[in-house]
């Protein structure tokens, strides 16, 4: 019980670290400070609920990087893997309505197929991550080529053109009604909580991200734990692309475009760090909020959209560098 | 035998150059026209100089991916300036030295975070690359910049036996930068950095300082092949050379330097970046489709660096 107190007291006092750890939240408390003075309305329950359902779908894709993240890995592919679902699903529903299937049956197709790409996606990548057991920086570009080409096949499945929906009504369009994506985002997030903490699996994936010649050395079979992380990521992504669709009613290939850049905000400022090995799903939806707060702060501030890439790319940046910091400082006091 | 099966894997390369080559003129001929040759060497030219100052990043055991954004700025900061200052002689000389040492700015940035903070260089600039893509969009209102420059024409235009002058400026360039990383202290440095930093550092190396020059010569390279770019099309904008940074990374891996730093050199990139172009530019002769041609470019790509991810994994299991 007195050892308990002590670290309480040493923990309230010491503002440094208390800063490195939570200075991104300190900065966007800031700025929401601000809008909301600026303009009351930030802060209505309906605005909140606004900027849950515009940021479900990042949400949604930011999930299975987080997994691929822990894993000590990255993908960038999903911007076009969510691009990819989204217009294969447009030509699923659509051409289920000429057929005159039954809704539940065409929104259960398309769904499938949403899933199915995203898999696909995700073992293609997750199999050379595997085949060639690549640290962070090859994992980057190759994921990087992955994007390229399925961008360029995304090109080649429509031939470049926008896919306005053919239906009017059903129970397609209810996927993204409402509350309805934050609802598939939260019930996603639960269940991959619960997979990442109370299995096996989840396990080795921290074991894995945090050092993975250990993790080797220890019987975990890594190729296999970094397959499964890509190839649920792939999903997360195909499931995003589904659900954008029926939230915009049309689908174009540039539907994923900034997706790989906003997850990994996501999940950097939620604080699970880029090295992999720590880091949840719980801190990666707080970081979804927390970039949706910020850029829906930045829109009522009036900064444009074009500002908002610098502060797209300053937030990832500064996420980073608080994070490594804040390892520097742990470290030091541990020698200590 | 030994020697020959050493001298083919060194060179497989450059028959593959040849090959492709022989290959492509078979199948069309005025794919070896001089005109073609020259319109393929000047596009070489223009990302290669960037892909060598890749190379030594790569070397030193890091790389940038705001080069993209980077050589933007280059064409867009210099079209401006020659807009503005274009008159006379000294003044495009002046919007050169400006535009480049502007470039070399946002490399200082890079370095800076990267060695102070000790982030992977990657994640730092790809931040940076959205932030000076932000910023290009911002300075342009998301618009492209053109220039009427009649002196800039000229130069692009220009020929120097059968050659236009942006390849000689890259084999300038390439010939320096090999001389430097070969023969000089400087150069020699940043291989054992590359190789491993650590005892680099115990050797008394000044890690930190070194690791920074390349980002500088990075964010140069980038302006560099922004002047050059708009010498040839005479305008600027954010959506010219995107592929730039992962295509120098290409050429660099092509040549056959790996990326876990440390090996490999600059002639390797020049061979690496023209097998690229006389592949991509040679497609395009066959008549394909657009996003074709992108997806053959990513397949190279993911093949290429699989492949070297994959020898260095096995040369580490020895």
């Amino acid at each position: 019980m007195g050892k308990f107190k002590t670290d309480k007291i040493e923990s309230s006092v010491n503002w440094k670290s208390m800063f490195r750890e939570w200075g991104m939240i300190f900065v966007i408390l800031l700025i929401v400070v601000v809008a909301t003075i600026r303009r009351p309305a930030f802060l209505s329950v309906s605005n909140l609920i606004n900027i849950l359902r515009s940021y479900s779908t990042i949400g949604i894709a930011a999930l299975g990087m987080a997994y691929v993240i822990i894993g000590g890995g990255m993908d960038l592919s999903i911007s076009s893997t969510v691009s990819l679902s989204a217009v294969v699903t447009m030509l699923v529903i659509n051409g289920t309505v000429i057929e005159g299937v039954s809704p539940a049956h065409a929104t259960f197709l398309a769904l499938a197929a949403g899933i199915i790409i995203g898999a696909l996606v995700g073992c293609i990548g997750g199999g050379i991550m595997a085949a060639v057991n690549g640290q962070m920086g090859e994992s980057f570009i190759i994921t990087y080529a992955l994007q390229i080409i399925i961008a360029a096949v995304a090109n080649g499945v429509v031939g470049g053109k926008f896919q306005a929906a053919g239906y009017k009504s059903g129970l397609f369009k209810q996927i993204g009604m409402g509350l309805n994506p934050v609802i598939i985002f939260l019930v996603m997030a639960v269940i991959l909580q619960i997979i990442l903490v109370k299995t096996i699996f989840g396990r080795n994936l921290y074991f894995l991200g945090a050092n993975m010649k250990a993790a080797k050395m220890a019987g975990i079979k890594t190729r296999q734990v970094r397959f499964l992380s890509h190839v649920i990521c792939g999903i997360c992504a195909g499931i995003a692309g589904v659900v954008v669709v029926s939230r915009v009613n049309s689908a174009s290939i540039s539907q994923g475009l900034n997706y790989e850049m906003d997850a990994m905000a996501c999940v950097a400022i939620g604080g699970t760090s880029l090295d992999g090995g720590s880091g949840s799903i719980t801190k990666t939806v707080l970081g979804v909020v927390m970039l949706g707060v910020l850029l829906n702060a930045l829109n009522l501030l009036g900064v444009q959209a074009n500002e908002q890439l610098i502060v797209r790319g300053a937030v990832v940046v500064i996420a980073v560098v608080l994070d490594t910091l804040n390892k520097k400082a742990k470290l030091k006091e541990v020698a200590k | 035998m030994d020697k020959t099966m050493k001298f083919i894997k060194d060179k497989a390369i450059i028959c593959v150059l040849v090959l492709f080559i022989i290959v492509l003129a078979i199948l069309r001929p005025s794919f070896v026209s001089a005109t073609n040759i020259k319109n393929v060497l000047i596009d070489t030219s223009i990302y290669g100089v960037a892909a060598i100052a890749m190379t030594i990043a790569i070397i030193t055991g890091a790389f940038d991916l705001s080069l993209s954004a980077n050589f933007a700025w280059g064409q867009i900061f210099f079209c401006y300036l020659l807009n503005a200052w274009g008159a006379s002689a000294g003044g495009i000389l002046l919007a050169i030295v400006c535009t480049l040492l502007s470039c070399m700015a946002f490399g200082a940035v890079n370095g800076i975070v990267v060695v102070k903070s000790g982030i992977p260089a990657w994640i730092a600039t790809m931040g940076m690359n959205y932030m000076i893509k932000g910023w290009c969009l911002v300075f342009t209102g998301s618009d492209m910049i053109s220039t009427t420059n009649a002196a800039v024409a000229a130069f692009g235009k220009g020929t120097f036996l059968g050659l236009s002058y942006l390849t000689y400026i890259f084999i300038f360039v390439a010939i320096v930068a090999y001389i430097v990383m070969r023969y000089t202290q400087y150069g020699r440095n940043l291989y054992a950095i590359g190789g491993n930093r650590i005892s680099a550092e115990l050797a008394g190396i000044n890690t930190g300082l070194y690791r920074f020059s390349t980002f500088v010569i990075l964010g140069l390279s980038a302006g560099i092949a922004g002047c050059m770019y708009v010498c040839q099309i005479r305008a600027g904008s954010v959506l010219y050379g995107t592929d730039l940074a992962l295509t120098c990374v290409a050429a660099t891996v092509v040549g056959g330097t790996p990326l876990s730093g440390g090996k490999g050199g600059v002639h390797r990139t020049v061979v690496g970046i023209l097998l690229l172009y006389v592949m991509y530019k040679g497609l395009g002769f066959l008549g394909l489709a657009g996003y074709v041609n992108s997806m053959v470019k990513g397949i190279v790509l993911l093949t290429v660096v699989s492949f070297d991810a994959f020898m260095t994994q096995s040369g580490t299991k020895k």
